[in-house]
């Protein structure tokens, strides 16, 4: 047989912990002792012998934070093998963390090393403002965090001058980054009709945050599998 | 009926002529210059492994006569005839090549052509001027290719060398003046010969014919060249990566062309790779994964943001920013701004009156907001494929989904195709004129249909088409969803009738 299928887009090599197959999936090495929180409902197959626990007791700490609405809903996988990610059809960004944090969208993360420094916060003044939590994960040390975008995204380096996020399109962050909530309408633009840009965040300091191309407004599905 | 292809284009030769017995014409004019036109029979690592399949004056035909040269006829400078059946399976690509004999470069070609006539009619056409090279002395113009089926590839590269330097690109070897009789081809084919740059090794001896096969010189017998199957594979890896041999007699090779993927995705600089690297990372085939870099910042270069570019800059397929400050405010589709930096302000745009009267009327109604201050402003919309378009003072009509953001000098009028059988009574979208750029927003990557004859697009995939063409509902044809059950049934083609400049955008998903 022959085709672009069997030509292009056969298994690639082993690089790193994490890699991408294209630009949607995730490749995952999984080595005993080397587990991995991932998305609920993201596997998408995986070779060798992975166990998967969608309840772990180490995210139980956190489902309080989780029972108020958007969450971070998160497996454990373990086990020894090639593990591969996706979600939906989102772009996959692989970060290799180098001492760095980093807070990321809780609807945009994918996977990331078990052993890493993680904890879950709500990002200040978002709620205030328009009423809808956000919470992110943030996530420290080193390691390697899989997220995803909704089409290819953009980085964007905080340090030339403060950046402004419309909340729907933010993927992540630099942990230590200074969050300010902006309103640009002015008040009559709240009633009825507004620019649809009513809040942003602003994001100043050494960093960088990482933007989708697609104001996702849709709730995700947040519990699956 | 001739299909004009352009630079990169490819399709299956099925869709060009159910015909396999071609006549290929290729025809440079270039005053001043003479070229040797040739044909490579090219194995499936893109290597010249026989040199039987070497088709050019002094080897005018391959050993079943599958190619063969047929000289200057009929307005070509050269033509061949190719039988594709009887091309054997161990020739996966015709390349039809010219090089400049003597001194001369490729950009002085005033107008040239590659041509597929079959059953005395043409049916291909693949025009090219100097203009597509600069100092290159031999240009790869055409491929006839093996992938499942044959396919045809208008490649149009220009290569830096003459005959001789594409000879050895392709993996052949090439004495430098032709060589005096078979004594010295007979001591040179064992080993490098001196003018050569190969750098690996004299073979064992065993490898009867060694890397460093001879081109056939008149006087040469060919069957003698005749190289096993292991001798490319021996020099394959030289060649296939361009960047690892110190001196591989290929280094320049225009990038990607000699890579062994066929085509898909590499030499043809296809969408996504267009507008001078600037959408990104986004279309990597898995077999061209890089690793990750370590560290937050590193790992995340790729998706830096692109310099800026004039006013507006595709910072990747879905992505566009525009730099305020200078010139007019920016009108965007209501929510579309993802980031910004700087210090910009964003206001509901009033229609004004008779907008909301024209909104009411045709559901055309578009929702922006002003842009205005001073910074950049990225914008997207739920991850659709962005294009921006410069007007230069002409005219496009658009369907109003499609707009995303467009320069606030811009004229815009709501215009209607009026026909009964639209519901509704006719079709509204919006004329845009003037001088700027407009942003036009599609689901998938769309197609640009040039107007050459009566064009059809269905109403819900159809994007933009330049103004002042004739349009009409055709109520013929009638393709698409009448059949799923359920459906109203009511999806229009209309028909387009223009002349040389006019378009037709459509996308591959119907709203």
């Amino acid at each position: 047989m022959q085709g672009t299928l069997m030509d292009h887009f056969g298994q690639t090599q082993i690089m790193d912990r994490m890699s991408r197959h294209g630009s949607k999936i995730a490749k995952v090495v999984m080595q005993p002792g080397q587990d991995l929180f991932a998305r609920v409902g993201s596997m998408i197959a995986y070779e060798g012998l992975i166990d998967f626990n969608p309840q772990p007791p180490q995210l139980r700490r956190m489902a309080s934070s989780w029972a108020t609405g958007e969450g971070v809903p998160l497996m454990t996988a373990v086990g020894q093998g090639l593990l591969y990610l996706a979600d939906y059809g989102k772009e996959v960004i692989v970060v290799q963390l180098a001492g760095e944090g980093l807070s990321v969208n809780g609807k945009n993360i994918l996977a990331f090393d078990a052993t890493l420094q993680w904890g879950i916060e709500r990002v200040r003044g978002v709620s205030m403002l328009s009423g809808m939590g956000m919470f992110n994960v943030v996530i420290r040390g080193h390691g390697w965090v899989a997220m995803t975008s909704k089409g290819n995204p953009v980085m964007l380096d905080t340090r030339e001058a403060p950046t402004f996020v419309d909340t729907d399109a933010l993927v992540a962050y630099t942990d230590g980054l200074q969050v300010q909530p902006r309103r640009t309408a002015r008040l009559g633009g709240l009633i009825g009709r507004g620019s649809g840009e009513a809040f942003q965040l602003g994001f100043s300091g050494q960093g960088f945050v990482v933007v989708q191309p697609s104001e996702d407004e849709r709730p995700n599905f947040s519990v699956r599998g | 009926m001739v299909q004009q292809f352009s630079r990169g284009q490819k399709s299956q030769l099925s869709a060009v002529t159910p015909g396999t017995d071609l006549y290929i014409g290729i025809a440079l004019n270039a005053p001043g210059l003479t070229w040797d036109v040739s044909c490579f029979g090219l194995d499936a690592n893109d290597k010249l492994s026989d040199d039987r399949y070497f088709i050019f004056f002094n080897q005018p035909k391959s050993p079943e006569e599958s190619v063969q040269l047929l000289g200057e006829q009929a307005g070509d400078t050269q033509s061949f005839r190719v039988t594709l059946e009887k091309v054997p399976a161990s020739i996966h690509k015709l390349a039809f090549c010219a090089a400049i004999d003597g001194a001369g470069a490729a950009s002085g070609i005033s107008s040239g052509y590659f041509r597929i006539v079959v059953g005395g009619s043409e049916v291909m056409r693949y025009a090219f001027t100097g203009a597509d090279f600069t100092s290159e002395r031999a240009v790869m113009i055409c491929d006839l290719y093996r992938k499942g089926v044959w396919r045809v590839s208008a490649v149009g590269q220009g290569f830096a060398g003459g005959l001789a330097e594409l000879i050895r690109s392709f993996g052949g070897d090439v004495e430098d003046e032709p060589a005096p009789p078979l004594a010295p081809a007979a001591s040179t084919g064992f080993g490098p010969p001196l003018g050569a740059t190969q750098t690996f090794a004299p073979p064992p001896a065993p490898v009867a014919t060694g890397p460093a096969y001879s081109k056939p010189s008149p006087s040469q017998v060919p069957p003698s060249q005749v190289s096993p199957p292991s001798v490319p594979s021996a020099s394959a890896p030289a060649y296939a990566q361009p960047v690892a041999p110190p001196a591989a007699p290929v280094p320049v090779q225009p990038p990607g062309y000699g890579q062994p993927q066929p085509g898909y995705g590499q030499q043809q600089p296809g969408y996504g790779q267009q507008a001078s690297g600037g959408y990104g990372p986004a279309e990597v085939l898995p077999s061209q994964a890089q690793p990750v870099q370590p560290g937050a910042m590193n790992s995340l270069s790729p998706y830096r943001e692109v310099p800026t570019a004039g006013r507006w800059t595709q910072q990747n397929g879905k992505l566009v920013k525009v730099t305020l400050g200078q010139g007019p405010d920016v009108l965007a589709l209501r929510g579309s701004m993802v980031a910004y930096q700087g210090d910009v302000d964003f206001d509901y745009k009033s229609a004004g009156l008779r907008g909301m009267l024209e909104n009411k009327l045709t559901g055309q109604g578009l929702k922006l907001m002003t842009c205005k201050g001073r910074g950049e402003v990225f914008l997207a919309h739920d991850a659709g494929d962005l294009h921006i378009v410069e007007l230069n003072g002409q005219s496009l009509c658009i369907s109003t989904r499609n707009i995303l953001a467009f320069d606030s000098t811009l004229h815009t009028e709501v215009k209607r195709i009026e026909s009964p059988g639209i519901p509704g009574g006719g079709l509204f979208h919006f004329e845009v004129s003037g001088q700027g750029s407009i942003v036009v927003m599609t689901k998938g990557a769309p197609m640009t249909l040039n107007v050459a004859g009566p064009t059809f697009a269905d109403m819900n995939a159809l994007v933009a088409w330049t103004s002042g063409m004739r349009v009409s509902v055709s109520t013929q044809v009638r393709i698409s969803r009448q059949i799923y059950a359920g459906s109203s049934g009511e999806s229009l083609a209309l028909q387009f009738m223009g002349f040389q400049g006019h378009f037709v955008v459509v996308q591959p998903y119907e709203v």
